[in-house]
């Protein structure tokens, strides 16, 4: 994998580290407020500076970067179910139920996701579970259409057409035989999958639709801090690049890994 | 320009195609949005009595069941009659007629800062690929790429609006002015921040066509017989190696009108995607589900207006 | 470990610079702040700017008519009074009143010659017809009709003077027909009072001192001089309302010059805008007061210990100076220092912070520390809910207020929920263990409304709590005849509801505005307030 790809792995790896571990390590509550010493700057209690009710803005950035990574993958792996199923039946069956489910995946690409986004989430509330399943039901298209590319592909190859004849079920076939063959692509896909995830995320917190307080997440914080722009704008600087790194390394993971597992890609 | 039998029927099965999508997605918008917590904005206030919440809700229609409404809209919407706001009382066509236009300026002119940057960028990397400018030029596409849109715009504000004083700040037009010069101000730094959407998802299409295209034999070709470059890659490789580049254009579409919600809250622009998100919150049923109508309508007509003009680029390719 | 790599490093840098710079041009001279000193004569002439949220509505009984339409509203449309300029009702487009002997009726004597915006005369008729066809009228749900329960029916006595005939005695009416009340026309509306869209959002017929001149959706209402307005004519020629929901952007482009006049909603930007040269900043009194209500169906808040431990645990004075960045005073009863004739400041250190005083009235009602330091009675911890909604200071609010309460054994889940949703579950169901919010009224200390019993369950007693003593106080206020005596009962009311505690008082925030240098002869009352005296402001020539 180019050296990008590489370099974007070994960042990731180290926000994982962090989320996980960070919260052990540096023990300040996130919610623990101090209103006397608010937007505090830097200093060797809070190294990144106190959020306007005193919290430690460490503290915050860390346990934020367990919720926003949490959404991101979860809300990655709804898509990638819906996906799959929706790409390998539409691929495998052929026929009507194929061209019905291709068209009903071109029909949802076609829709901006973000308006029907904010819809729902405005009514049906912004539970974490919610959030979740609205950003991986308007995302799931693309995995769709790699899966089914990929089923028809191997639908048709010969050692698919001896296990069809030995008797071997379509859903034994799918599982164990033909999706295995896609995990590259799919690969490819949840990594700037989490990255859409995370951005999609931010978005709707920056709206207040996103993860409420007094969870924290990046994006929220970004949204508090947006008040306090002009007196304390460090406070926007670091969940703003906390998530533009995290959505850069996926981004680079993503096509490191498509040039290395697609071999017949040029760069 | 002949319009042959297979293209009226392509058109006509993606119009009807088209329409399903939109009747689909406003039933979608209609149930969910009715069945939410909370109602009209303006009778969900503190300051409204139990007694005025009662007889507003009866105004409105809101007693009744929620599937009687929908298909009383449907009939409706059919007819052409989007119905009233509920917050403003107005025409809903007519609110979203107000909107429509900014919404379409900014995004209109994200697309064309972006298509317009994007090509020569594109193709720059690609004659230059592998190269310093190259990686440089990627590297900040993915970043353009990454960085939240509504941060972005936040900065761009601080910096040329707040300190340096060149351009506004916020909404369509100047205060006390109204010229041509005046709204391009204002739509510089919305068109800017939008743009960064989908300015690197093109830059790349481009780089990556014009480098298959290159590649390709005829290329070779014509430059061993001796034509010079420039003429080689304006008159034969940039065609062909914009065909892709159009249709993702078109995939493109849906990503930016997203994004003008963001976009349209942080500028202060009153275009649709403002409109939606005050709608949603405010439980304006008819408004809100209105909008979905036209947005989804937009995005399957530029879609249809992409793969449209692909097959007329493209003469390999068939209607099917 | 490389956390920053270098392409970020540009964007943080201009960052940096932008403040400088921005640091730098605003280093001349600071503003003053405090009342801008009037400097010379009234000039005539210039365009006022004021930035408003979103797209009003201009119908002041509209339901549609929310926060933003409040100050075209007011400017453009006149009630039989205004809000004095010590808040007391003055006369506007009533010249004077009288009230029958059994209280049960007032007879306001209107001004003579008074014409609307398009010619027309306005008379009696129009102010039966805004209270008979609209106010009173209740299938049509109109706005502040609440106000008005206490009104049978107004009459018309002749052209120029009106009578109102109530249920019951109502000290307070002249206050409220100063309060987002404006008397509308009865020859335009007639048909369609509340939905008529050319006058709601287009060009409506007023009386006041200014008139809509053209109504742009999305981006501003521009009013111009009424030169039919029966008042001494307004210096300015134009006031411009535009339309900025941001309120980053509103300061943005007050700092750019681009506003006359606004308020700082986000008051933590005060410091910044304090050091540009040409702006000046003024705090001022509000009628608003921010509360705790614990729900009264609740048994363990109907113990008046429980909810005078929670008070001494609060930290109000830190509230105040975080989130309102200093701008409030603690609040010990619902009577506003704005309202100088009723307030009593004798109560104004009552409830010091004291968490060990908290612990200890709680450990008085029952409640001992169990596993953790959690307060715990009959087996069951001292745990509940608290609804939040999204809107202004509430979310940081609530989150010092869970610490508070943390520090002395009471564990407060939040629950933040889209305000729509919450007004839904909180206010018109009554679903709720306990809650934040505000209360904002009239600049008139009846506060019957708000506390009394038979207001509790759908009405505005939001607590539930029900008292016959503080009934019987609310009703006396009401029906006193004169100043001394409502000052009285006031003053009683005031001691009583801050030792029973039927809200938890925390706070009367202040109003923090910001104005152009150049603007003058603007009262030192609240925008709002403040904009129904838009005759008298005058713009300095630089």
């Amino acid at each position: 994998m180019s050296r990008l790809g590489v370099a974007a792995l070994a960042i990731l790896v180290a926000v994982g580290a962090l989320a996980l571990a960070g919260p052990f390590l540096w023990t300040i509550p996130p919610e623990a407020t101090d209103p006397a010493h608010g937007l505090a700057g830097l200093s060797a209690a809070h190294p990144l500076g106190t959020d306007e009710l005193g919290r430690d803005v460490l503290s915050r950035l860390l346990h934020g970067s367990r919720v926003t990574l949490l959404v991101g993958v979860a809300a990655m792996l709804a898509a990638l179910i819906i996906g799959v199923v929706v790409g390998a039946i539409a691929g495998y069956s052929g026929g009507w139920l194929d061209a019905v489910l291709m068209r009903f995946t071109d029909a949802m690409l076609a829709v901006p996701a973000f308006f029907f986004i904010l819809v729902v989430i405005t009514v049906s509330g912004t539970g974490l579970a919610t959030l979740v399943l609205v950003i991986g039901g308007l995302s799931w298209m693309p995995v769709a259409r790699v899966v089914y590319g990929e089923t028809l592909r191997w639908k048709t190859a010969e050692f698919v057409i001896a296990a069809t004849s030995l008797g071997v079920p379509a859903r034994r076939l799918l599982a164990s035989h033909i999706l295995p063959q896609a995990i590259p692509s799919l690969v490819v896909s949840a990594t700037l999958g989490v990255a859409f995830a995370i951005l999609t995320e931010s978005a709707l917190s920056y709206l207040g639709l996103g993860v409420q307080p007094p969870i924290p997440s990046w994006g929220n914080m970004l949204q508090r801090a947006q008040q306090y722009v002009f007196t304390a704008p460090a406070l926007a600087i670091y969940p703003g690049l906390a998530i533009t790194v995290v959505v850069l390394a996926f981004n680079f993971l993503g096509d490191g890994l498509r040039d290395a597992l697609d071999p017949r890609r040029r760069r | 320009m002949v319009v042959g039998q297979e293209v009226v029927r392509f058109l006509a099965q993606r119009i009807a195609l088209g329409a399903l999508v939109v009747v689909f997605a406003s039933a979608l918008t209609f149930f969910f949005v009715n069945l939410a917590p909370g109602g009209p904005a303006s009778v969900m206030r503190f300051d409204v009595s139990a007694e005025q919440r009662e007889a507003l809700i009866h105004r409105m229609g809101l007693d009744r069941p929620v599937p009687e409404r929908y298909v009383e809209w449907l009939a409706a919407a059919v007819r052409g009659d989007l119905g009233s706001s509920l917050l403003t009382d107005e025409p809903v066509a007519q609110r979203i007629g107000e909107r429509l236009p900014n919404t379409l300026a900014l995004a209109g002119s994200a697309l064309l800062l972006s298509v317009g940057a994007g090509i020569p960028i594109g193709v720059v990397q690609a004659l230059r690929r592998g190269r310093a400018v190259d990686h440089v030029l990627s590297l900040l596409s993915a970043v353009g790429l990454a960085v939240p849109v509504f941060w972005l715009g936040i900065v761009l504000i601080l910096v040329f609006a707040v300190s340096l004083h060149v351009l506004p700040s916020a909404g369509v037009t100047g205060v006390a002015s109204d010229s041509l010069g005046d709204r391009l101000a204002h739509l510089v730094l919305p068109a800017v921040a939008l743009a960064t959407t989908i300015l690197p998802t093109i830059v790349r299409f481009v780089r990556s066509s014009t480098i298959e295209v290159l590649d390709e034999d005829y290329i070779r070709t014509a430059t061993s017989k001796g034509l010079s470059p420039r003429t080689v890659i304006t008159r034969h490789a940039l065609r062909n190696a914009l065909i892709p580049v159009v249709s993702a254009i078109g995939a493109l579409v849906p990503r930016l009108l997203g994004g003008t919600v963001v976009t349209e809250a942080v500028f202060g622009w009153p275009g649709m995607g403002r409109l939606a998100l005050e709608a949603a919150q405010g439980r304006d049923y008819p408004l809100v589900t209105g909008l979905t109508v036209v947005v989804a309508a937009i995005a399957v007509a530029a879609s249809l207006a992409v793969d449209l003009a692909y097959t007329r680029i493209d003469p390999r390719i068939r209607l099917t | 470990m490389q956390l920053l790599p270098m392409s970020f490093r540009p964007s943080a840098l201009i960052l940096v610079a932008a403040l400088a710079v921005s640091a730098c041009t605003g280093a001349g001279q600071p503003a003053a702040s405090g009342a801008p000193s009037a400097q010379g004569q009234p000039v005539a002439g210039g365009t006022v700017t004021i930035p408003i949220g979103a797209d009003p509505t201009l119908n002041p009984w509209s339901p549609n008519a929310f926060v933003e339409s409040l100050f075209i509203n007011r400017v453009i449309f006149e009630g039989l009074t205004k809000p004095g300029k010590d808040l007391a009702p003055a006369p506007d487009l009533a010249t004077s009143w009288t009230i029958a002997p059994d209280g049960l009726s007032w007879t306001f004597k209107l001004r003579d010659g008074v014409k609307w915006s398009d010619g027309k005369p306005f008379s009696a008729d129009d102010v039966a017809f805004t209270f008979n066809d609209i106010v009173l009228k209740k299938e049509l749900g109109a706005q502040n009709a609440a106000s008005y329960a206490a009104v049978k029916s107004v009459t018309v006595v002749d052209p120029t003077t009106v009578r109102f005939d109530l249920s019951r005695k109502f000290a307070a009416l002249a206050s409220f027909l100063a309060y987002n009340s404006g008397i509308v026309p009865k020859h335009v509306l007639s048909a369609d009072p509340l939905k008529t869209t050319s006058f709601n959002k287009g060009t409506p017929v007023s009386t006041g001192p200014f008139k809509v001149e053209k109504y742009t959706s999305g981006q501003s209402v521009s009013l111009v001089r009424n030169d039919s307005y029966f008042g001494p004519k307004p210096y300015l020629d134009k006031v411009v309302f535009t339309v900025v929901p941001d309120p980053n952007t509103q300061i943005a482009q007050a700092l750019s010059g681009d506003l006359t006049i606004m308020i700082l909603d986000n008051k933590a930007a005060v410091d910044r805008v304090k050091t540009a040269s040409g702006l000046t900043v003024v705090s001022r009194p509000l009628v608003q007061y921010y509360w705790l209500a614990l729900n009264q169906t609740d048994s363990r808040f109907t113990d008046v210990r429980v909810r005078q431990a929670f008070v001494h645990a609060i930290d109000r004075k830190a509230i105040i100076k975080s989130v309102e960045l200093g701008y409030g005073q603690v609040a010990n009863s619902p009577i506003t220092p704005a309202l100088k004739a009723y307030f009593d400041p004798s109560l104004s250190e009552k409830y010091p912070y004291d968490p060990p005083k908290a612990k200890e009235l709680l450990a008085a009602a029952g409640w001992t520390p169990g596993a953790n330091g959690v307060l715990q009675k009959d087996g069951k911890p001292f745990q509940f809910t608290m609804d939040v909604g999204q809107r202004g200071v509430l979310e940081p609010v609530n989150a010092l207020i869970q610490q508070d309460l943390k520090n002395v054994g009471v564990i407060a889940d939040l629950n933040t929920m889209e305000w729509n949703a919450y007004i839904q579950k909180d206010v018109v169901r009554r679903d709720y263990t306990a809650t934040v919010n505000w209360w904002t009224y009239p600049s008139d200390p009846d506060v019957f409304p708000y506390y009394h019993s038979s207001a509790a369950g759908k009405g505005f007693n939001i607590p539930g709590y029900q008292d016959p003593k503080l009934d019987d106080l609310l009703v006396q206020g009401q029906s006193a005849s004169d100043l001394e005596q409502r000052k009285a009962v006031y003053k009683q009311l005031q001691a009583y509801t801050s030792e029973t505690l039927p809200y938890l008082f925390l706070w009367y925030p202040q109003e923090i505005d910001v104005l152009s240098s150049s603007l003058q002869g603007v009262p030192e009352l609240g925008l709002r307030d403040a904009v129904q005296y838009i005759g008298e402001w005058w713009l300095a020539k630089k």
